[in-house]
């Protein structure tokens, strides 16, 4: 099966591979895994606790292309966007932009639910009760 | 309480004579190849019980005996109707044996039609200490990957993979072992007759067990590539 042109694009140049301090307190990481291809993505934004928005994105994917382009894309949405706008980026949005056919959808869903998995824990350091909804619940 | 989960198929009409049949494969009133009645499965088409030991020889020769009597060579000269029920159940055929063969296929596919593993979703996640370790495991191999791609010392790169193999090799080892006794504590509380919440408690380890397999997998995979 071929990959789109976007998801080659992510794929060769991915934006934003790295790491950020897990202990700083405005760092949030999200470690999230899709066990039926055995794929794990790690998530990590710096967010402003004053603006609540995300001045840093940084992502390491192990897994196939898309996995990778779908956090690489992530990463790219969800700088400069508030925690909350952050959080209104669904997996349909990802499925959309990188064309991804229905065998690659569980790659958004690990993408989106690594999103919420690191403002989550960012709200726990900050001692932010995280509402049942915004879980990753995939 | 049910000791025994049925084992055959569920009763349907016979497309030819309309008479309800409990016939697996021919009906038994008219003796046409019948198609595979809704809800069925697998484990039924080999008129197994929904158990995960089986018996390697005797599937073997059950498949063989099978596809021989359903085969579309037997219906060059039948209805186009016969003929296409003819294709469609010897491919099934193909697929189920294909799938209770292989050990790890089998469990996934039982746990599919118990309705515990839903294909393309799963609703729970790893638990995080799985996750941070597979994490870890996957950040040295590529530790590894970025020192072979820089050229360091390959004798010394070439030993430290052989030795990431052979950890990720245990691990699977481990992984494989677990799920054979948890397998067999399945079969025995079927044997058992035991009740949905304790069948569920059993397959829910079982799929946390494959997920475990799949993620360890994965690293077996990736790290032998970096050996070839």
């Amino acid at each position: 099966m071929a990959y789109s042109e976007k998801v080659v694009d992510h794929y060769n140049n991915p934006r934003n591979v790295g790491s950020l301090p897990k202990e700083d307190p405005n760092v949030g990481t999200g470690l999230v895994g899709a066990p039926e291809c055995g794929d794990v993505m790690k998530l990590q934004m710096r967010i402003n606790p004053e603006t609540q928005v995300i001045e840093e994105a940084k992502f390491k994917t192990f897994g196939c292309g898309s996995a990778i382009a779908s956090s690489s894309l992530a990463t790219e949405w969800v700088k400069g966007k508030t925690v909350e706008e952050a959080l209104a980026i669904k997996n349909t949005d990802i499925v959309r932009e990188l064309s991804l056919p229905p065998v690659k959808i569980h790659c958004s869903v690990l993408a989106e639910d690594a999103i919420k998995a690191a403002i989550g824990n960012w709200k726990k350091k900050h001692g932010v009760e995280v509402p049942e909804h915004e879980k990753a619940s995939h | 309480m049910s000791t025994q989960l049925p084992i055959t198929n569920p009763p349907l009409v016979c497309w030819n004579c309309h008479e309800r049949t409990i016939g697996t494969h021919f009906c038994p009133g008219c003796g046409k190849l019948l198609q595979l009645p809704q809800g069925s499965d697998y484990f039924a088409m080999f008129e197994l019980p929904r158990k995960l030991w089986i018996e390697m020889d005797a599937l073997e020769q059950k498949f063989l005996q099978l596809s021989w009597k359903l085969h579309p060579d037997n219906f060059v000269s039948a209805t186009e109707q016969e003929r296409e029920i003819s294709l469609k159940r010897s491919s099934e055929l193909n697929d189920a044996y294909r799938t209770l063969r292989d050990p790890i296929a089998r469990v996934e596919y039982l746990l599919a039609i118990e309705g515990m593993r839903k294909n393309g979703e799963n609703k729970q996640q790893a638990p995080p200490e799985l996750l941070e370790e597979v994490f870890e495991l996957n950040e040295s191999l590529d530790e590894l990957r970025e020192a072979k791609a820089e050229g360091s010392d390959t004798a010394s790169l070439r030993q430290r993979l052989e030795a990431a193999e052979k950890s990720f090799g245990e691990k699977l080892n481990e992984v494989d072992g677990a799920l054979q006794s948890k397998a067999q504590e399945w079969d025995d509380a079927i044997d058992a007759g035991a009740n949905v919440a304790d069948r569920g408690k059993i397959m829910a380890q079982l799929n946390e067990l494959l997920n475990r397999r799949s993620y360890i997998r994965n690293l077996v995979v990736n790290v032998q590539k970096e050996l070839l």
